[in-house]
């Protein structure tokens, strides 16, 4: 049985307990007023109705038939004490017995809607309960009369059964769709996600604001931090208005990205060492297409390098050189300080390896540094387009 | 100065951040009570109104036998047509305004029910039975049952009461003075109370437990579609959260470059800058990502309060999907059980950790021990289905001890280190 349906069983239950319980209470008031039934007929039929109110709050707490049988075991138990055990005349005995078959039992109706087998134990109930309280009552009351009472409290019954069966597949359809729609935002939450986190080299820059504003901008001046807040928003912009979510590995992603991002991306990284006291030098192409996570790891490899002169190589100036073929794209940077000896520095001890070739490398491309002791640096940096 | 060390491309150093813990957990699950409401509500609305139809025609016809016995018919006839008129009104009011009756229309449609109450009451006052002979008064608290699916269950049930109460006051002060009623007369009363009283009473409880069950398939099916999740994912919250960041980061410069913000900062903006930079920098470290059953876990308004998830080394999102689909269907079957959770009632899902190799585990394959323990669920309460489901998961073996139950599966999957698709 799937879990729809079992909910489903568990929600007729428990409409069939509430129901039941209040009719039934309803009943023992009825019975239980002075004058109503004899001593005799009440002694015996407390017990039944206690019984009957326990098997109806078991019918709410599983979805087996047993406290349904049971209830009803209970309920022909009390019918019988009402009308055998109470004077013959007595006719104060009819609400209670009305209640009982008319609205308490026929609660039982109301999960026996589902199958064809529950439906068959259904008719067989309301035949067994129906007919032994006209016969029980026929000195009573008018047999007939009884007897519409009973069917119309059945009928009932049942169509609350029927009408809340009906319900749950229409809900259910409902809810498989917002399923649906619910598993295709998470995958487009997904690249979402992916998109901002491999857009590293912007977020890098507006950190590096973020961070010089959470100083309140002390040491740089008032103009310089302007423009740099103005170029960060707009990036900030263009990611959030870009084209939907790309999935790198999708080859018919739409892969270039627009030119000006580019543009004002380098310019940025250069406005930036411009800042921290690194004079850059662009030469070549200025403007490359590039599909958006290569674009992201060569100008992040671009700027780690950038970052290495600013600190290790003792000068204040830097060149980059971009050129490109039909396959690849090319960075050379350059500078004329101190340079080092390639075999006495572990590579690693710069961040070069995790920082620039593991980046490069999982696009694609490739980096080479060559240097030596005062003959300055130059790092080759390539990717495909 | 901040504690964090980082060089110019703002990136920390030594990856000093750590962790924060997801504080968005729960967004999707309040987002849309009353959107959820609504699912299946509406048709439910309609079978209640039709039992009020139902109801109004049965009164009817009394009403029309009645009418030679009636001291003032007139009065009857009044309460009948307020009846009419606040039952169409309510019916069109809920077609225009959406499964919703506004304060406003509520208030009418109880006054109305009120009016023909009373009309009907003065109708039959001299009769002295109250409960054998008002016809349109005791259709009225039937009534109720067609705004049950349109308002909230307490002011159904005070209108049910209320109504409940007036009807005992008025037929105790309608005992002619100087008779003691007998027991067959006072249960005409009762019946006659309960039937205008319980329907309304049964019709919340059924569209409360509707509604529950509602939320309940909802919030399965949503964190269903986990199952389909890559091996780790950076999951719903988390997106939108960096999304949000984003912009508030955007909004910060925006103004800085406006000139709306003055430079330099005062204190509160730039704590205001430095946290964003924290939290962004907290949303961009790679490997914030979780498994999908993380996932489904903190997700999930039924899961999220009872299970607690152990998986120190991810391998959960080893499992493929008809696995996870059986393990999620466990969990599910297990924790729905317990009706009502409380602390006492938990499950435990414990994933790994690996044990030394199963030579019956074949090549390019690996066995991941799960364990899933639950206080308060005995052997022989648990729902067949959870073992069919674990069946799908792996070969298993449950055991009882000190009153929980605990079920060992071991689930065989692809060996991330020899296929290069994981």
């Amino acid at each position: 049985m799937d879990l729809v349906s079992r909910d489903r069983d568990r929600l007729l239950h428990r409409a069939a307990r509430v129901y039941g319980l209040s009719f039934t209470i309803v009943s023992l008031v009825c019975a239980a007023l002075p004058g109503a039934i004899g001593q005799q007929a009440l002694f015996v039929s407390v017990p039944f109705y206690l019984l009957l109110a326990v098997a109806q709050v078991r019918v709410g707490a599983t979805v087996s038939l047993l406290p349904i049988l049971v209830a009803d075991l209970a309920g022909l138990g009390i019918l019988v004490a009402l009308t055998v055990l109470s004077p013959a005349e007595q006719t104060a005995a009819l609400p209670a017995v009305g209640q009982l078959a008319g609205f308490s039992l026929a609660a039982g109706a109301i999960p026996l809607t589902t199958s064809g087998r529950r439906i068959a134990l259904l008719v067989a109930r309301f035949l067994v309960i129906g007919g032994a309280t006209v016969l029980l009552t026929w000195q009573l009351q008018e047999p007939l009369r009884t007897a519409g009472s009973v069917v119309l409290g059945w009928a009932l019954a049942t169509g609350v059964g029927v009408w809340i069966m009906a319900t749950v597949p229409q809900a259910a359809r409902r809810i498989a769709s917002i399923g649906r729609a619910h598993r295709a935002e998470r995958q487009a939450s997904e690249l979402e996600a992916q998109r901002r986190q491999s857009a590293r080299l912007l977020h890098d820059t507006v950190l590096a604001t973020l961070t010089l504003l959470a100083h309140s901008g002390v040491g740089v001046s008032e103009d310089a931090l302007r423009q740099q807040a103005a170029g960060d928003a707009r990036l900030l912009r263009q990611l959030r208005l870009g084209a939907g979510p790309t999935d790198p590995e999708d080859p018919d992603a739409p892969a270039p990205v627009e030119e000006p991002v580019l543009g004002t991306t380098l310019e940025s990284v250069k406005q930036r060492f411009t800042r921290m006291g690194l004079e850059v030098s662009w030469h070549g192409t200025g403007q490359v297409l590039l599909p958006s996570h290569v674009l992201d790891a060569f100008l992040l490899a671009l700027a780690e390098c950038l970052e290495n002169v600013r600190r290790h190589s003792g000068v204040t100036q830097a060149h980059v050189t971009i050129t490109e073929d039909e396959r690849m794209v090319r960075a050379l940077v350059t500078d004329a300080g101190v340079g080092f000896d390639i075999s006495d520095i572990d590579e690693a001890k710069l961040g070069f390896k995790e920082s620039v070739v593991a980046r490069l490398r999982d696009v694609g491309g490739s980096a080479r540094l060559f240097s030596a002791p005062g003959a300055g640096t130059t790092v080759a940096l390539e990717v495909p387009r | 100065m901040t504690s964090v060390e980082e060089n110019t491309l703002g990136v920390v150093v030594g990856r000093a951040a750590k962790r924060a813990a997801t504080s968005t957990a729960r967004w999707f699950t309040q987002l849309s009570p009353a959107h959820r409401a609504s699912l299946g509500t509406a048709f439910l609305g309609i079978g209640a109104t039709i039992v009020v139809a139902v109801r109004a025609v049965y009164g009817l016809t009394w009403f029309v036998a009645l009418w030679p016995a009636y001291p003032v018919p007139f009065a009857a006839l009044g309460g009948w047509i307020a009846l009419a008129a606040v039952l169409v009104g309510a019916a069109i009011a809920a077609r225009i305004t959406g499964d919703r009756l506004s304060n406003g229309m509520f208030a009418v449609f109880l006054a109305g029910l009120a009016i023909a109450v009373a009309c009907d009451l003065v109708a039959v006052w001299d009769l002295h039975d109250i409960g054998r002979s008002a016809t349109a008064a005791l259709t009225a608290g039937t009534a109720l049952l067609a705004i049950v699916t349109l308002r909230g269950p307490t002011e159904v049930l005070t209108a049910a009461g209320a109504l409940g109460i007036a009807f005992s006051v008025a037929i105790f002060f309608d005992i002619p003075p100087g008779t003691v009623p007998d027991a067959r007369w006072i249960a005409a009363q009762l019946t006659a109370i309960a039937g205008a009283v319980l329907p309304a009473l049964i019709g919340v409880v059924i569209v409360e437990s509707f509604r529950r069950f509602v939320q309940l398939e909802l919030d399965r099916v949503l964190v269903q579609s986990t199952v389909s999740a890559p091996r780790f994912a950076v999951g719903m919250l988390a997106s939108e959260e960096l999304a949000r960041l984003d912009l508030k980061a955007e909004e910060l410069l925006q103004s800085i470059a406006d000139g709306a913000t003055r430079l330099p900062l005062d204190p509160k903006t730039a704590s205001v800058a430095a946290s964003l930079a924290t939290e962004l920098r907290l949303h961009l470290i790679e490997g914030r990502r979780e498994t999908w059953l993380y996932h489904a876990v903190s997700e999930s308004e039924m899961l999220g309060k009872s299970v607690t998830l152990v998986d120190k080394s991810a391998l959960a999102g080893l499992l493929d999907a008809g696995q996870r689909d059986g393990l999620l269907s466990m969990v599910w079957l297990l924790v729905s059980d317990l009706a009502k959770p409380t602390p006492t009632r938990t499950l435990t899902i414990q994933v790994g950790p690996l044990s030394p190799g199963d030579p019956g585990i074949p090549d390019g394959r690996i066995a991941i021990p799960i364990t899933i323990t639950s206080t308060g669920i005995a052997r022989n309460r648990v729902d067949p289905a959870v073992w069919d489901a674990a069946g799908r998961v792996g070969r298993h073996v449950e055991s009882t001890e000190n009153g929980s139950l605990r079920i060992a599966i071991e689930c065989v999957v692809d060996n991330p280190a020899e296929s290069p698709s994981a």
